[in-house]
């Protein structure tokens, strides 16, 4: 066994720089989301400032904890494990640290950008094209340091960590490329390529697997290394980890279309998204499994370590994230759930309970080992748990209630067959007690993680003068490989023969077959569902009447992406009969041929839009804009007075009426004299509100483009022939 | 469960000091698994156009068409004529509740004392589509969308609806200060134009 030792070292400096960064932006990231928390309370919370409103903060508030706060500690983690697991150095130091800086610069970009309405409106993929290009480099700077630093490897076979990174990374890069693609309109604002049903396919393709890949699959491997290590117990089961994994891999890349049930994307899509996810139920449980199972024997540590506590509950939310996920993808189900704060409750059982919890456990268990001396107070560790386990309690109660109410309210017929809350903002009012109690589960959880801060930084006060950097030796790898001896084959079913199979033992030592398979398991899954929905023409019926923007409408689209609107109206009507009594006649397909990017949405913390156009008088907009509590007394909307001042930007109009033409828009007389046309139509609307009474002097300002835009949605089809529109899509893919 | 237990045997493999087991997946785990495959496999023929299933649009317009004889048999207004409303003019109780819900619904429109902004005045004797209470009525329920009335027939009760009919037909005469100038043609006039005048401007 004493071959030849080579001697090396650990790199952890950037571990624990990636570890600070993960606290500074997780502290960021939910002081984010406890304002607008509190801006839902009460909208006078945002102090009538433009970049501090619901729509502009609440993307970055997703984008913090998604990839600052999470992705940093998926960085940390991996940075830490990667080199042991491998017994190796990282392939370069210059290219971690690269990675490191280059990520904390794309996080400061997003701080900056997304309150100042710079966003592509698609959720977790709000950065605009600059930025998008910033991540695919630094992803691929990543990328390549990990997978040099498995090709220098002293291990010859790859650990589970191992496997669920390298599907994290591969992935992450494929999804973010292409739901990112778009056609650039200026230098932080761009139009997706895709439009209607197609954008929403790539977006929730994309959407769902960003929790998959960048949520789930990461922090498992987290949990393969940082679990067994804290409790020095064996993992439960390594045929488990064979299974899981690849089904997780394959099956999870299906489930994104469950987000757009009962919306314009063909039946046949949804359905998939949901049996996949249905299917993915066992998979995922997998992995919780596997984590709660090899703390047998461990039990009476759990009660003395805050890291393993930290540890089963974080197990254990992933565990009831992941049944709850599959359940909600059930037709019947997403009926009630969607839209409603339901969805809220769910992401933060996972976010909060799994990736939060998962990243104090490991953060605890790594500060000793990299600062070098005692943690600072295992008390305060202690207190933190309980902290953010009660503040994740009282978080979720406050918000599952207000998501259910929500639901049922908006459904609730009387026994006349009408509705019985037909005024939306009374199924708001009712939510308000639940949002101030939402607001305090947060604030708890919040707390917790000042008290990680400060653990954090005492104890890195206590650390050594200078780190001392343990030589470590191991025998680099014979090439080629030495067969192992024959084993005889292994008795069961079919399904443990081929978990136990030893091909997969023979993947484990084959990084680039391994990763290969990764990629075909995910690609192939992704084209079965991409490929129809983009060819399959009777998918999306056109509607003949169905006309794209005009200059002026298409300038404030651009302004309700830039305020966010999109994160609480939705406009996509289903075929429910309390949603078509409340809002009009179901969405169909044909009438976002022309929308990149769609703006479905997907939560309505406001009424659905979609069949706004002509509801109310132009001047009604033009206040409700202003204030909408002088319209609806109890709103929660935040007033948008500013559109009011600001000059509508008539020149860069133009530019994007080309875009749009050159994505297939058809446009025809408007590429050439866009701007004017917008002058036309502001000029005629500000005549007309000023007519009803309202205020003189709009025809130049930003909210006439909105007003324009807002009176223009869902109209079209009440042009369309009788008999021209088709009632359903085709379910044939 | 217990079968499993006995079987902790661990493998050969060790990274960084982690060790597995060559535990079995749990029979409860691997069945419910197979049971998932096969619901979704099954439950894929319920696809209009690849199985038997009908689809969301059959089941919504079962819906919409068993929702129509609901409320053909429920109309809330089969027995309401003018007198109906005049009497609930008289009643506090309604004039109340019409109060109310013309000063949260009404007002962004016609002004909190009736006297009109965006919409007309409603405290004058001139009516662009009939001021009669049963003429009001059914402004108010189907609305005047072309030019920006919107229907409320379903965004309020029906209880709502006849409080706020009836306090409409308090409003004339109020005189209320610096009215919109009035549109439309005047309640009383006998003249034979008004009736064409008067009628739904659809």
């Amino acid at each position: 066994m004493t071959v030849q030792g080579e001697s090396f070292s650990y790199d952890d400096a950037i571990v624990r720089k990636f570890m600070v960064a993960t606290f500074i932006w997780g502290l960021v990231g939910m002081l984010v989301g406890l304002l607008i928390a509190l801006e839902l309370a009460n909208p006078a919370v945002n102090l009538g400032l433009p970049w501090l409103s619901f729509g502009r903060l609440r993307p970055l508030h997703t984008n913090a904890v998604i990839f600052a706060f999470a992705g940093n500690a998926f960085f940390t983690g991996a940075y830490y494990s990667s080199q042991r697991l491998l017994k190796t150095r990282m392939f370069s130091d210059a290219l971690s640290r690269f990675h490191f800086w280059g990520w904390q610069i794309i996080i400061v970009c997003a701080a900056l950008t997304l309150p100042l309405g710079y966003t592509q409106a698609k959720e977790y993929a709000e950065l605009e094209w600059p930025i998008d290009i910033m991540i695919a480099v630094v992803w691929v700077v990543f990328a390549i340091n990990f997978f040099g630093t498995i090709a220098k490897r002293r291990e010859r076979h790859l650990y589970v960590a191992i496997w669920f990174y390298i599907a994290s990374i591969v992935t992450v890069a494929i999804l973010h490329i292409f739901n990112n693609l778009s056609i650039p309109v200026g230098p932080l604002k761009s139009y997706s390529i895709y439009a209607g049903a197609q954008d929403a396919f790539m977006q929730w393709w994309y959407g769902h697997n960003a929790v998959a890949f960048f949520l789930t699959t990461p922090f498992l491997g987290l949990m393969y290394y940082f679990l067994p290590k804290a409790a020095d117990r064996p993992v439960f089961s390594y045929r488990l980890s064979i299974l899981h994994f690849w089904t997780v891999v394959f099956l999870y890349i299906w489930a994104g279309p469950h987000h757009l049930h009962y919306t314009a994307l063909p039946e046949w899509a949804s359905t998939l998204g949901m049996l996949f996810s249905v299917m993915l139920w066992m998979p995922s449980w997998g992995g919780m499994i596997n984590g709660l199972l090899t703390l047998r024997g461990a039990w009476k540590k759990v009660v003395e370590d805050p890291v393993l506590k930290f540890f089963v509950v974080a197990v254990t939310a992933y565990g009831m994230a992941t049944f709850e996920g599959p359940m909600l993808s059930v037709k019947s189900v997403n009926a009630l759930a969607h839209y409603t704060d339901w969805i809220i409750a769910h992401v933060h059982t996972g976010a909060l309970g799994w990736n939060g919890l998962l990243t104090f456990g490991m953060m605890y268990w790594l500060m000793p080992r990299l600062f070098q001396t005692k943690l600072h107070s295992q008390k305060m560790a202690e207190v933190h748990f309980w902290f953010a386990t009660f503040g994740i309690i009282l978080y979720a109660t406050a918000i599952y209630s207000a998501g259910l109410t929500q639901g049922l309210m908006w459904r609730a017929f009387d026994e006349t067959g009408r509705l019985q809350f037909p005024d939306f903002v009374e199924t708001v009012v009712k939510l308000l007690p639940m949002y101030w109690a939402r607001a305090a589960g947060g604030t708890l959880y919040l707390v917790g993680m000042v008290l990680f801060g400060y653990n954090m930084l005492m104890t890195w006060r206590k650390r050594p003068a200078k780190y001392e950097v343990p030589v470590q030796t191991a025998p680099a790898l014979i090439s080629p490989y030495p067969p192992p001896p024959a084993t005889a084959p292994a008795p069961g079913g079919v399904l443990t023969r081929f978990s136990r199979a030893a091909y997969h033992r023979t993947w484990e030592r084959l990084p680039l077959t391994f990763t290969v398979l990764v990629v075909v398991a995910v690609v192939v899954a992704s084209l079965f569902e991409i490929i129809p929905t983009f060819l399959i023409k009777s998918n999306i019926p056109t509607i003949a009447s169905v006309k794209p923007y005009t200059p002026l409408e298409l300038a404030g689209r651009d302004l309700y992406i830039r305020e966010g609107c999109f994160n609480c109206h939705s406009q996509m009507i289903r075929p429910l009969r309390h949603e078509t009594e409340r809002y009009g006649e179901y969405s169909k397909p044909g009438e976002s041929v022309y929308d990149h990017p769609f703006l479905w949405g997907s939560r309505r913390i406001g009424p659905d839009l979609a069949r706004e156009g002509g509801k109310y008088p132009d001047l009604w907009h033009v206040r409700h804009m202003d204030d909408p509590r002088s319209i609806t007394p109890k709103s929660i909307m935040p007033s948008y007075a500013w559109l009011a001042k600001n000059p509508l930007d008539f020149g860069g109009i133009q530019k994007r009426v080309d875009v749009m033409a050159m994505l297939g828009v058809p446009y025809g007389d408007a590429v050439n004299r866009a701007e004017a046309m917008a002058h036309n139509q502001a000029q005629a609307l500000a005549k007309s509100i000023e007519s009803q009474g309202g205020p003189k002097g709009l025809g130049d300002r930003e909210i006439i483009a909105m007003v324009a835009y807002l009176q223009r949605l869902g109209v079209d089809i009440k042009k369309a022939a009788p008999g021209t529109v088709a009632r359903a899509t085709a379910g044939v893919p | 469960m217990t079968e499993h237990q006995s079987d902790d045997r661990l493998l050969e493999h060790d990274y960084d000091g982690i060790r597995e087991y060559d535990n079995p997946m749990p029979r409860w785990w691997l069945y419910i698994f197979w049971a998932t495959i096969a619901y979704s496999i099954l439950y894929y023929f319920n696809v209009p156009g690849i199985g038997i299933g009908k689809g969301r649009i059959a089941a919504y317009d079962a819906d919409v068409a068993e929702a129509a004889a609901l409320a053909t048999k429920n109309n809330p207004f089969a027995t309401v004529n003018d007198g109906v409303i005049l009497a609930a003019a008289k009643d506090p109780a309604k004039l109340a509740l019409g109060k109310t819900t013309f000063s949260t619904t009404c007002s962004a429109c016609h002004r909190a004392d009736g006297g009109g902004v965006i919409g007309p005045n409603l405290a004058d004797d001139y009516w662009i589509h009939g001021g009669k209470p049963l003429e009001i009525l059914k402004t108010v329920t189907e609305g005047v969308t072309a030019k920006g009335m919107p229907p409320w027939g379903r965004m309020l009760t029906p209880d709502q609806i006849l409080s706020v009919v009836a306090y409409v037909t308090t409003l004339q005469g109020t005189n209320p200060p610096n009215p919109k100038a009035p549109q439309g043609v005047r309640a009383d006039s006998t003249s034979p134009t008004p009736a064409a005048a008067r009628g739904p401007a659809k």
